[in-house]
């Protein structure tokens, strides 16, 4: 008895959640498509992003299918005084008008989140975790550089052999020295 | 050879080096053109509020887009294309030089056009004590070539892979055994240029530089006098 009342309230949820409804707006191939959410009793009021009648709310598309809330009755009755002049309309009420219909209001969802924080921060760490590896292996793996790099007998020695090689005479090393009076040009 | 934090090429020894550099500075005008185009739309894309989602088909746009791009690959493949057959045109030589990789050295064979042997030399890598510095770059014997004539290069290798490179020259030739491979030199001006192995041919790969100087005419005929 308490299995059958079980399956009996998924298969009842279930049904809530993906109620197969015939789509009002075509017999096509996805007219036994199951897309109407249980949105309960708030009114349906556009065609939304998609023309799904739920709740959707962006930038890109301000205008929600549907209500946010379900109507109260102090909710009907601003509804009734909204049909009339809005300067009648208080600031509370309007607010609570808007309350009512959006989740939040443009500023709200444009404020910012702070969301570049964190990820500053875990680049960052990454990044210095690139570092340190790099310092590790220069430390401990490494060899040092060459004598010929280090020592400056031996670069001066190459330095002589460029400069008697002509090496890149037009724009490098070359060019910088006056063969005719074997010297730096000043 | 490259100096010291040098990052750009370095300058010709030939004529063909000269054409790669102008190709290069001239496709890099273009490529820093489009760059800075893509940079400035790509920030003023990141920092501006609003976007337009709903921008779709805009057919003029993609139009442009596509034929911009098309036209300015045309205006680089021309003289691409041009500098590739030109390095292709093996007319008239007056030189043949025969270079033979071996493990791990580089001799080289000059020859008239008629086959007949001027000279033959074998260049080792000097010992880094020996170097005086020039470490991984000096040979007991060098090749050396006139300026201003050219000279018709054979590639080939006695065992393994190894390539013939001398990136002043804007030369390089894979030595393939039981394969000749031609390159075309003309160098312009007298210099040392030096080059490496660019094909991985075994341990001691690294350590078989190559050594080429330019001389004037007589004093090529004065070196060949000499060996």
């Amino acid at each position: 008895m308490a299995s059958k009342m079980a399956l009996s309230r998924s298969f009842r949820l279930w049904g809530r959640a993906l109620v197969v409804q015939r789509r009002s707006m075509g017999t096509g191939p996805l007219g036994y498509f199951p897309s109407r959410l249980d949105i309960g009793k708030r009114e349906v009021v556009g065609f939304g992003l998609t023309g799904e009648e739920c709740y959707v709310e962006d930038v890109h598309s301000p205008f929600p299918a549907i209500r946010f809330k379900e109507d109260t009755a102090e909710i009907a009755m601003l509804r009734e005084k909204e049909k009339g002049d809005w300067k009648k309309l208080t600031v509370p009420e309007r607010k609570e008008l808007y309350r009512a219909s959006f989740a939040q209001t443009l500023t709200e969802m444009e404020a910012p989140t702070g969301e570049w924080k964190p990820i500053l921060g875990v680049t960052l760490f990454l990044s210095s975790l690139g570092i340190w590896f790099y310092l590790w292996m220069r430390k401990f793996v490494y060899d040092d550089l060459p004598e010929t790099m280090t020592n400056e007998e031996l670069v001066k020695d190459q330095i002589r052999f460029m400069i008697e090689g002509r090496t890149n005479p037009v724009q490098g090393l070359a060019s910088n020295y006056d063969y005719e009076k074997g010297q730096w040009k000043k | 050879m490259m100096s010291w934090g040098q990052l750009g090429f370095q300058d010709a020894g030939s004529y063909f080096m000269e054409e790669f550099i102008y190709f290069h500075d001239f496709t890099m005008m273009i490529i820093l053109g489009v760059l800075s185009y893509v940079v400035v739309f790509l920030i003023l894309g990141l920092i501006s509020g609003w976007v337009d989602s709903g921008f779709v088909e805009g057919q003029l746009i993609e139009f442009m887009w596509t034929i911009f791009p098309a036209l300015i690959l045309i205006q680089i493949a021309f003289p691409s294309l041009l500098l590739l057959y030109l390095i292709e045109d093996f007319s008239k030589s007056f030189l043949v030089c025969k270079v033979i990789g071996h493990q791990w050295y580089w001799s080289y064979e000059i020859k008239t056009e008629s086959s007949e042997l001027l000279a033959s030399v074998d260049c080792y890598m000097l010992p880094r004590e020996d170097a005086f510095g020039m470490r991984l770059l000096l040979t007991d014997e060098f090749l050396m070539l006139p300026i201003n004539v050219p000279v018709r290069i054979l590639v080939t290798s006695d065992d393994v892979i190894h390539s013939w490179t001398l990136p002043s020259l804007g030369i390089k030739g894979d030595a393939v055994p039981g394969r000749l491979n031609q390159l075309n030199l003309t160098l312009n001006r007298k210099a040392m240029f030096y080059g490496q192995c660019s094909e991985i041919c075994g341990a001691n790969h690294s350590f078989m530089p190559i050594m080429l100087m330019g001389v004037y005419s007589w004093e090529f005929f004065a070196w060949l006098d000499r060996l």
